[in-house]
């Protein structure tokens, strides 16, 4: 429990009230590591994201000013703000293929907490180094305590994540020093942390027990299977953890969105992981139009062209709404969605456009050499180009229609494919 | 105008006015250490202790969660620990400190905003002339931000560095002593030392000393150290691992206030 009104409230943005966990994803890398593909993309990938049902986004202040766009709104997920930096990632020891290798291991503050309150922010997040030696760890103390004291000044959230990093720290040591510096960030004034798992139930459970405060565990580098990195979310849950912050096992993913809202299902206690990835039945389907039910209101439109690029208006997406007028009768509107029937991956002399696993559209954009066979094979002039030449076609949201999330009239709905013409990409 | 009657106020909530004695316990050693026994969950252990002791020290991380457990006038009052160093950090624990180090954690006005009584600082000595020199300035200008607020400001001292040895630690003390109070504490926390040095500071100091205690002391070793003229006895964390420690407590605190 927290003494300030401003912190509990802003705590309740990013822990759901209802069961008192956070999906949380971070995607500050670029503030403190090479430019890699999710940064990039970042802005995509957010949009991703908060398709995905993210509780909270960790990024720096700077895209927090160029992308806030994402944090409006009541159901959006809560923005969190890195209040510091520092160059671990381009150490040259541990990493020497950096742009711009870096000797020293240096940490500065960058934002104060009364600049990420200004910003909107329900919390910020700082690092705590221990390992490295004792008198950075000192300035690391130094710091979090300013930190500390500022944010209880204004009734801001400060979420410490210790790291143990060093030459002194061991696979003999490490799962000590984590638990007592997990405490240990709590005696200076965290409010929640966000910290490695410590790869068992057991010592997991000890840290959660002795911090006292909310523990939220990250996923580290990024996991070959998703499985992987939803059994160590299972785990550290079991343990007693408050959630996660998942950084690049989602922004790297080949599927941010899918992702998240996984990690969602499994954190919110909605579904095994069993369950989750058992996709064969889930997603084996296709869109029906029901005519009958479609007012025409072209929220699909909006929806697809939004879920898939983060804009908003209708020219990119991949369904639309035909209007009929006839005189003296009232018009009618249809939607015409895509109904699998695979002419386009037919016609892709490539191989680049198939049917995957999971029962939807998928491209190999290695593959495509932008032909545009996909776009006059489509019978309903459902598919497209985009600005690079590459097909834009209705990949099912992969697996979890927007549209049909959104149709409050049921106008689209997903069917079941009986004999499907499966292909593996 | 009595400019310290905030002063007085705040030190009457864990020093009782009326017969000038304390018990405090210490629960600070985890911000260096992590969690010890018997303060794996804090809230526990501070509804345990509560009634029991006349204040309760506190890193501002802890008092800020359980703030609800402790103050008031039935509960003990809170005293916030303003600082962190490593020099706990012995061989046993994972991560040994190879240089000691101390910063600070809080400062006058986010103790008040706290709700705590009273502001503790450490005093390292043994560890150096750099680290003694900015330990004495940072407990200097603590001092005087803490009477502008009418904050009560604890010194513990601590002779715990390598150049302490069995010959200066009694010396060590009253070095401290002597330090601490010019530079403007208004109380004295002590590790334990002998009778003699007991008592000179008891006569000497023109404020409370209370001291330090790892187990909770038999009542014949308490009213020693009363006599001598300490106002009071600071458990540690450590006096909570001994069986049947709220009993002890108990009847010690009676001691102390009978």
């Amino acid at each position: 429990m927290t003494g300030s009104s401003g912190k509990t409230a802003r705590l309740n943005r990013i822990f759901d009230p209802n069961d008192g966990r956070a999906v949380c994803v971070a995607a500050d890398h670029g503030w403190m590591s090479d430019p890699t593909p999710n940064v990039l993309e970042l802005r995509r990938i957010l949009g991703q994201v908060v398709l995905g049902g993210a509780d909270a986004i960790l990024v720096s202040y700077g895209t927090a000013l160029r992308m806030g766009n994402f944090f409006h709104g009541k159901n959006s997920p809560a923005l969190l703000i890195r209040a510091d930096w520092m160059n671990m990632p381009r150490l040259g020891g541990s990493n020497v293929s950096n742009i711009l290798p870096a000797v020293n291991f240096k940490k500065k503050a960058t934002s104060t907490a009364k600049d990420a309150l200004l910003v909107g922010a329900s919390a910020i997040t700082i690092y705590y180094f221990v390992g490295y030696s004792d008198e950075f760890e000192a300035i690391n103390i130094e710091q979090a305590a300013t930190f500390a004291i500022e944010c209880r000044k204004v009734g801001l959230p400060l979420i410490i994540e210790p790291m143990a990093v060093g030459a002194p720290v061991t696979g003999v040591n490490v799962t000590e020093i984590l638990i007592a510096s997990a405490r240990i960030a709590t005696e200076i004034g965290a409010d929640a942390l966000k910290i490695p798992y410590t790869n068992d139930v057991r010592s997991f459970k000890k840290l959660v027990d002795e911090a006292g405060v909310p523990v939220l565990v990250l996923g580290g580098a990024k996991s070959d299977e998703p499985r992987d990195a939803l059994e160590l979310v299972d785990e550290a849950l079991r343990a007693g953890a408050s959630g996660v912050v998942f950084g690049r096992n989602v922004t790297k993913a080949r599927n941010p969105r899918g992702m998240v809202s996984d990690i969602c299902s499994l954190v919110h206690g909605r579904k095994t992981i069993d369950q989750i990835l058992d996709t064969g039945a889930k997603k084996q389907g296709r869109l029906r139009p029901v005519a009958a039910n479609c007012t025409g209101c072209q929220m699909c439109e909006f929806v697809c062209t939004h879920s898939h690029s983060s804009e908003y208006g209708q020219d990119k997406s991949r369904l639309r709404i035909e209007f009929k007028y006839k005189p003296n009768e009232p018009h009618t509107s249809k939607p015409i969605v895509c109904p699998l029937c695979e002419k386009c991956a037919e016609a892709c002399k490539e191989g680049a456009l198939t049917i995957g696993t999971e029962g939807y559209l998928v491209l190999d954009r290695e593959r495509c050499n932008a032909c545009g066979d996909c776009v006059d094979a489509c019978p309903l002039h459902l598919v497209f180009l985009d600005e690079d030449g590459m097909p834009v076609f209705c990949d099912l949201c992969e697996g979890d229609p927007q549209c049909i999330l959104w149709c409050k009239q049921r106008a689209i709905v997903l069917t079941e494919i009986k004999g499907s013409k499966q292909h593996v990409s | 105008m009595n400019i310290n009657v905030g002063k007085n106020i705040r030190m009457s909530d864990f020093i009782d006015s009326k017969d000038n004695r304390s018990m405090l316990l210490d629960l600070t050693v985890t911000s260096s250490i992590g969690a010890q026994p018997g303060t794996e969950h804090i809230s526990e252990t501070l509804k345990q202790c509560n009634a029991i002791f006349d204040g309760i020290i506190l890193n501002p991380g802890q008092l800020e969660h359980h703030a609800t457990l402790v103050g008031g006038k039935l509960r003990a009052a809170p005293l916030v620990r303003v600082d962190w160093t490593n020099a706990y950090r012995d061989k046993e624990f994972c991560l040994p400190a190879a240089s000691v180090t101390r910063v600070s954690l809080s400062d006058g006005e986010d103790a008040l905003t706290l709700g705590a009584s009273a502001a503790v600082a450490t005093f390292l000595l043994g560890f150096g002339e750099d680290l003694e020199s900015e330990n004495i300035q940072s407990v200097s200008l603590l001092a005087r931000e803490c009477y502008r607020l009418s904050l009560p400001l604890v010194v513990d001292i601590r002779p715990i560095g390598g150049n302490i040895t069995a010959d200066n630690y009694e010396g060590s003390i009253k070095l401290g002593t002597s330090f601490m109070m010019e530079a403007g504490a208004d109380a004295l926390i002590l590790p334990e030392c002998d009778l003699d040095t007991c008592r000179l500071i008891g006569m000497w100091a023109t404020v409370p000393v209370i001291m330090r205690c790892d187990e909770v002391p038999t009542s014949e070793k308490a009213q020693r150290m009363l006599e001598a003229g300490m106002t009071g006895i600071v458990l540690t964390e450590k006096s909570l691992r001994v069986p049947g420690f709220e009993g002890k407590a108990t009847a010690l605190k009676s001691l102390l206030h009978q």
